[in-house]
């Protein structure tokens, strides 16, 4: 199960890797709102190709992204989409701002120029999502998420409990597969092509009670432990992976700190006061 | 059974024991939203790990669960690797709220106490806190993200929100009434006349 986490939790060698954890954070929220903030291909799309050029260069394990990808693709972009032109084929005129036909069948189903790019803005919009996370799951380790997190300022019991959550996941992992081996072998039938979904339901009730029970049965130990080494008890902590900056992380902060300038410019000009008259930017210019 | 204030069982109390429990509740609900959901629809999974947030709201409170299932989404985000898609998780979060409520309403898991009644109030929490969550808050923040038509996320959240209730209701209830059955043994105290 480990092996099919997508997260690392021992830092790599690429010079993203060797980031500073508070850098890496920093870098992800800017570049988050960036996607959510714009529906202009045109903005998205450097974007887009600087996160993509980021994965690469990290040399990452392509199979499990790759099927992400698919699943995306399938999910979003095929059936998303499919609602979309067979229940609302005019959210071309709503949000792109024209309607030229391509192919008309009856009143309510037709196919718009504008139909199809707002579908693909959209899906594109999903992917850039999904490649900033996926280049910030890459390049983070779970303890330096929580360093991060603390050191951009939010309060250290909540990373603690971040970077619990993600000790715990092992544990859980070795718990759930000595139940699912105790279940076997008592002959239930645990292969998911074997039962239907009503008795998968049914199995999952055997498989949870005893994992919850085991996994906060724990809970008072670990509470208990981290109260006698004096958890909560300062104002604030240090961390492990807490690193000095180095140059390289200045040079990257200088960079974020201008597309975070480049971001609050246009929430403000371009967003708030000066609203384009469809959220869809188009190649035929309607705004 | 100590009285303890409305505000108090909605807010829990912050130590580190609920600390903890929202970190391992986080972590389990990550692993089972990877591992353990089974796709049914445009981004709506048959999921187990609803039901974490359910055992970490009867056992500490409201807004523990509230954070297990803000913190569990990310945690899942971060496992999984398919994007953070904040208008589920946020939606997810207040789901949380709603069905880890447990102690407002007087049951209390781990002292044993479960009854059919709350097992009612329970079910209808579930669906007014899927109603809420996927009827209004998710939807809405889909469509300011991505510009989507409001009747088409309707639709998508339609369908996450009933399969949630589905296994919050058919797992949930017989899971709580176990739970809380076990507790009960554990704390083998008997009312004097």
């Amino acid at each position: 199960m480990n092996n099919r986490l997508l997260i690392n939790y021992t830092p790599g060698t690429t010079p993203i890797h060797r980031l500073n954890g508070a850098t890496k954070v920093m870098g992800f929220i800017v570049v988050t709102v960036y996607i959510i903030m714009t529906f202009d291909a045109r903005i998205m799309l450097p974007m887009f190709l600087l996160c993509t050029a980021g994965v690469i260069s990290m040399r990452p394990n392509w199979k499990p992204i790759l099927l992400i990808m698919g699943f995306m693709f399938i999910m979003a972009g095929v059936i998303g989409s499919m609602m979309i032109i067979l229940i609302r084929p005019s959210s071309g005129l709503t949000h792109v701002g024209g309607e030229t036909v391509i192919v008309r069948w009856t009143d309510h189903f037709f196919i718009s120029r504008e139909l199809l790019w707002y579908v693909g803005a959209m899906y594109f919009k999903r992917l850039c999502s999904l490649s900033t996370a996926i280049l910030f799951i890459l390049a983070i380790t779970p303890s330096e998420l929580a360093a991060g997190f603390n050191k951009i300022g939010m309060p250290y019991k909540i990373c603690t409990v971040l970077s619990l959550a993600f000790r715990t996941i092992p544990d859980i992992a070795r718990d759930y597969i000595d139940i699912k081996n105790s279940l076997m072998m008592r002959g239930v039938e645990l292969d998911s092509r074997k039962v239907g979904l009503v008795a998968r339901l049914k199995q999952t009730v055997f498989i949870l009670s005893p994992l919850i029970m085991t996994s906060f049965g724990r809970i008072g130990t670990i509470a208990n432990a981290m109260d006698l080494r004096g958890f909560s008890k300062l104002k604030r902590r240090s961390w492990y992976s807490e690193r000095e900056p180095t140059r390289a992380d200045w040079i990257a902060r200088g960079i974020i700190v201008l597309v975070a300038i480049f971001v609050i410019y246009y929430i403000v000009f371009v967003r708030v006061l000066n609203p384009p008259p469809f959220s869809y930017w188009s190649p035929w210019g309607y705004w | 059974m100590k009285e303890q204030s409305l505000g108090r069982l909605f807010l829990g109390k912050w130590n580190t024991m609920t600390l903890v429990a929202v970190a391992v509740g986080a972590a389990l609900f990550g692993t089972l939203m990877v591992f353990g959901s089974i796709p049914i629809f445009a981004n709506t999974y048959l999921t187990s790990a609803m039901i974490i947030p359910v055992i970490v709201g009867g056992l500490f409170g409201a807004v523990p669960a509230f954070a297990t299932m803000l913190i569990g989404n990310f945690v899942a985000d971060l496992i999984g690797g398919w994007g953070f898609w904040f208008d589920w998780s946020v939606g997810n979060g207040v789901l949380g709220l709603f069905i880890g409520a447990l102690p407002l309403y007087g049951a209390r898991i781990d002292e044993g106490i479960f009854t059919v009644k709350h097992a009612i109030i329970y079910a209808v929490c579930c669906v007014v806190g899927n109603a809420v969550a996927f009827g209004l808050v998710t939807p809405v923040m889909t469509a300011i993200f991505y510009a989507a038509d409001l009747e088409i996320t309707f639709l998508q959240a339609f369908a996450g929100g009933i399969a949630n209730t589905a296994v919050l209701v058919i797992i949930g209830i017989p899971l709580l009434f176990l739970f809380a059955n076990r507790y009960k043994k554990r704390s083998n105290l008997k009312e004097e006349e």
